[in-house]
């Protein structure tokens, strides 16, 4: 694990206020999940002991994700907020700003082992302009609001946009990390909620059992897989800590963050590398545009294996509507392909 | 021109050596308000910082101006001059990842006007710039690197007949205004989908009565139509337009004027003359919701950088602050003496905009800027523009220069 490094506690984008609020007993604690797959780590520690809310839902990109209002709301009344951490969230710190909110914000990839960031990528990172106004002179047509002076055509700029750092942080996609994740939301909920402690701690640890079962299931998958079958073609850079932990080799178009689309020449060089390194099966993600990766799968004659589940889970009614359901849907998707293919 | 800045001159040009990058690198702010005429064809630059007058420039006739995404171009339109004409800013941005750093030079003309009858909605979209010509019914779209570069290269969308439109580009595709078949200079009758050959994509969108749009992230709104707006967002391939009907129970009323949340993703619209519509566009329910206002909406604009925070001004002279959060109005503070907004539609009128600390309005009957501090919410000074200032955009920020 030469290239992986232990998160140091100091790595933090927000400042974690550790307000004294206390949970009345009677109330469950107001928990916010940035995304899906957090929700579902909280569920399962938290049980009936809490409400959770959740920003990005089943299938949402958190990469290029736009807070509502709303979700400021939600924030400001949330007893704790769960996040990843890593800059995965890059809407956080405006959200939180907005919110006004005095809940601590829980990385939960604090203490996990991280994966630098391969490829960071270089955002502008200062303050923009009021904007421009939509307002313009013409004849008055009968009928019409004419008060065209406050019109605009706005655009989010820097602020609204993703800044990745330097670790990689879909960190969940090693199950040893998903433990990690586990294990912080319930020293969250039991500082949070003395009352329940015991509870979330059992929790835990039942959960945590499940994941170990998990984790050996995908080790003993992996194992059948030929060394040679194991190049996998993705869209975006989301598996790093799979490929890390379980020996798969995972090529993407895009980096690590999707908000960034591929260009011309990265997608040419891909496939070049996908002939050279003769991949064994390309997947579409639940989260992006398949297009590309369906040219790609055009150029390389390679067949489109499935949909993988990177950075969000699937709805009720879909194959990943868990974390331990999602990485046995990609688990077998990617072997059906490859042993398929 | 008189400067009576009363605080300003703290924001004065911060030079502040990093203790993270060269021994030369400075971080510089600088902040910069394009300030067009109601009645004489000029656009003054004023330093925003220390409250000097830059440069006044000269164009054809009163405009409205526009700010790029980017800040380094404004665009004057010149309805009654047929004329959109091109403006470098002076100020330019470039990211180094771990910083940016801030070009500054002079703003000036660049030299490309794009001409027709009657220009009106100008709208940029994906990196495109695209000027509705009512007279005509055509958008010329074109880039800020053609125009930055010398006169711009210009594709022409044509919708079927001359009308008070518009045209958003997408990708590789353009929303369409369609002009009302009966009467086409009546609002249009909703949007089409065109390709680049101008071949229909899927069918038309209905909205009866169309008019105002805004973007706010990855969304698009255009507002308008008699049951509510429309929402345009990428998908697989072409965009998909799809309406947004308003909440039941909402009182009659009608949104036809959008501007676009930024850092938050929302709408904020006129509704009716003394309310203002904040919509959250993913909402499943309760996606309107409505804010009553002391007296008739004159103006509004969002704060780019406290993304809680828009700016409403009424024709009672105050300016008031509203939480889109909590959706209600949190502060008010006055500014000027009443601007009715009875009388002509394109009487001088007071506009908003905010440049970093401070939100400025002008002050069309007084030739003055008032200026506001975001944070406290106190008047912060006010400068005298000679004329009738009335549009405002700013444009400006912070970043490092390097004197090696």
């Amino acid at each position: 694990m030469s290239h992986m490094m232990k998160l140091a506690a100091t790595v933090s984008v927000l400042t974690l206020a550790q307000a004294a609020f206390s949970a009345a007993s009677a109330e469950n604690l107001k928990v916010v999940a940035s995304f899906s797959i957090i929700a579902d780590f909280a569920k399962n520690v938290g049980g009936n002991r809490v409400d959770i809310t959740t920003l990005v839902g089943p299938n949402g990109d958190a990469h290029v994700y736009e807070p509502k209002p709303a979700d400021a709301a939600a924030v400001g009344e949330a007893d704790i907020v769960l996040v990843n951490g890593l800059q995965f969230e890059g809407f956080l710190q405006r959200l939180v700003e907005a919110s006004g909110t005095k809940a601590p914000i829980v990385e939960l990839t604090k203490g996990g082992e991280v994966l630098p960031n391969a490829e960071e990528e270089h955002h502008h990172d200062h303050d923009e302009a009021a904007e421009g106004e939509h307002e313009h002179e013409h004849e008055h047509a009968a009928g019409e609001d004419h008060d065209h002076e406050g019109e605009s055509h706005e655009h989010a700029d820097a602020h609204g946009h993703h800044h990745h750092g330097e670790f990689d942080p879909h960190a969940w996609q090693s199950v040893h990390n998903a433990e990690v994740y586990v294990k912080n939301i319930a020293d969250a909920f039991c500082a949070a909620d003395a009352a329940g402690c015991d509870t979330y701690k059992a929790n835990a640890e039942a959960y945590g059992e499940q994941l170990e079962t998990l984790e050996t299931e995908i080790e003993a998958t992996i194992a059948e897989i030929p060394e040679d079958k194991r190049t996998i073609i993705t869209s975006h850079d989301a598996f790093g800590y799979f490929q890390h932990e379980y020996g798969l080799k995972f090529l993407a178009p895009e980096g690590i963050s999707t908000e960034s689309e591929a260009s011309a020449a990265d997608v040419a060089a891909l496939i070049t590398q996908v002939k050279e390194d003769k991949a064994a099966a390309i997947f579409v993600e639940n989260i992006t545009n398949p297009r590309l990766i369906e040219q790609i799968a055009n150029e390389t004659g390679l067949k489109v294996g499935g949909t993988l589940y990177s950075d969000a889970l699937s709805d009720e009614s879909g194959p990943a509507a868990t974390y331990i359901d999602m990485m046995r849907h990609n688990l077998t998707t990617i072997k059906g392909a490859v042993l398929g293919s | 021109m008189k400067t009576s800045l009363a605080t300003t001159n703290a924001l004065a040009l911060v030079l502040a050596l990093t203790a993270t990058n060269v021994a030369s690198a400075e971080e510089v702010t600088a902040w910069r308000l394009f300030v067009s005429d109601h009645a004489e064809p000029k656009v003054t630059v004023v330093d925003a910082v220390d409250g000097t007058t830059l440069e006044t420039l000269p164009i054809k006739a009163p405009a409205s101006l526009y700010r790029s995404d980017s800040g380094r171009t404004v665009f004057a339109v010149q309805g009654s001059a047929g004329t959109v004409t091109a403006l470098s800013s002076g100020i330019a941005f470039e990211d180094h990842g771990d910083h940016g750093d801030i070009d500054i030079e002079a703003a000036k003309l660049l030299g490309v006007e794009i001409t027709g009858e009657k220009p009106s909605h100008f709208v940029e979209h994906d990196g495109q710039f695209a000027a509705f010509f009512d007279g005509e019914g055509i958008a010329r779209i074109f880039s800020e690197r053609d125009v930055l570069k010398g006169p711009a290269d210009v594709r022409e969308v044509k919708s079927s007949a001359p009308h008070h439109g518009v045209v958003i580009p997408f990708g590789n595709y353009d929303i369409v205004s369609e002009p009302n078949p009966d009467d086409s200079s009546k609002p249009p009758a909703g949007v089409r989908i065109l390709d680049h050959d101008g071949k229909q994509i899927g069918d038309g969108v209905e909205c009866v009565g169309l008019h105002g749009e805004a973007a706010s992230g990855n969304l698009v709104a255009l507002g308008g139509c008699a049951d509510g707006i429309l929402i345009a967002r990428s998908g697989s391939d072409a965009p998909v337009v799809e309406p947004l009907s308003f909440t039941e129970g909402l009182p009659d009323g009608r949104v036809s004027t959008l501007i676009g949340g930024r850092g938050l993703q929302y709408f904020l619209g006129n509704y009716g003359t003394d309310r203002i519509v904040l919509i959250d566009p993913t909402a499943h329910s309760a996606a309107f919701r409505l804010i009553d206002l002391p007296t008739r909406r004159v103006h509004f604009a969002v704060d780019p950088i406290r993304a809680k925070f828009a700016y409403v001004f009424t024709e009672d002279g105050q300016l008031h602050q509203v939480d889109v959060v909590r959706g209600a109005i949190t502060n008010s503070i006055k500014l000027t003496e009443p601007y009715s907004m009875d009388g002509h539609w394109s009487d001088p009128r007071p506009r908003v905009a905010v440049a970093g600390h401070r939100i400025i309005v002008t002050d069309p009957l007084k030739s003055a800027l008032h200026f506001v501090d975001a944070e406290s919410f106190q008047k912060a000074g006010e400068l005298a523009v000679e004329g009738k200032p009335s549009n405002i955009v700013s444009v400006g920020g912070s970043g490092e220069t390097h004197e090696d």
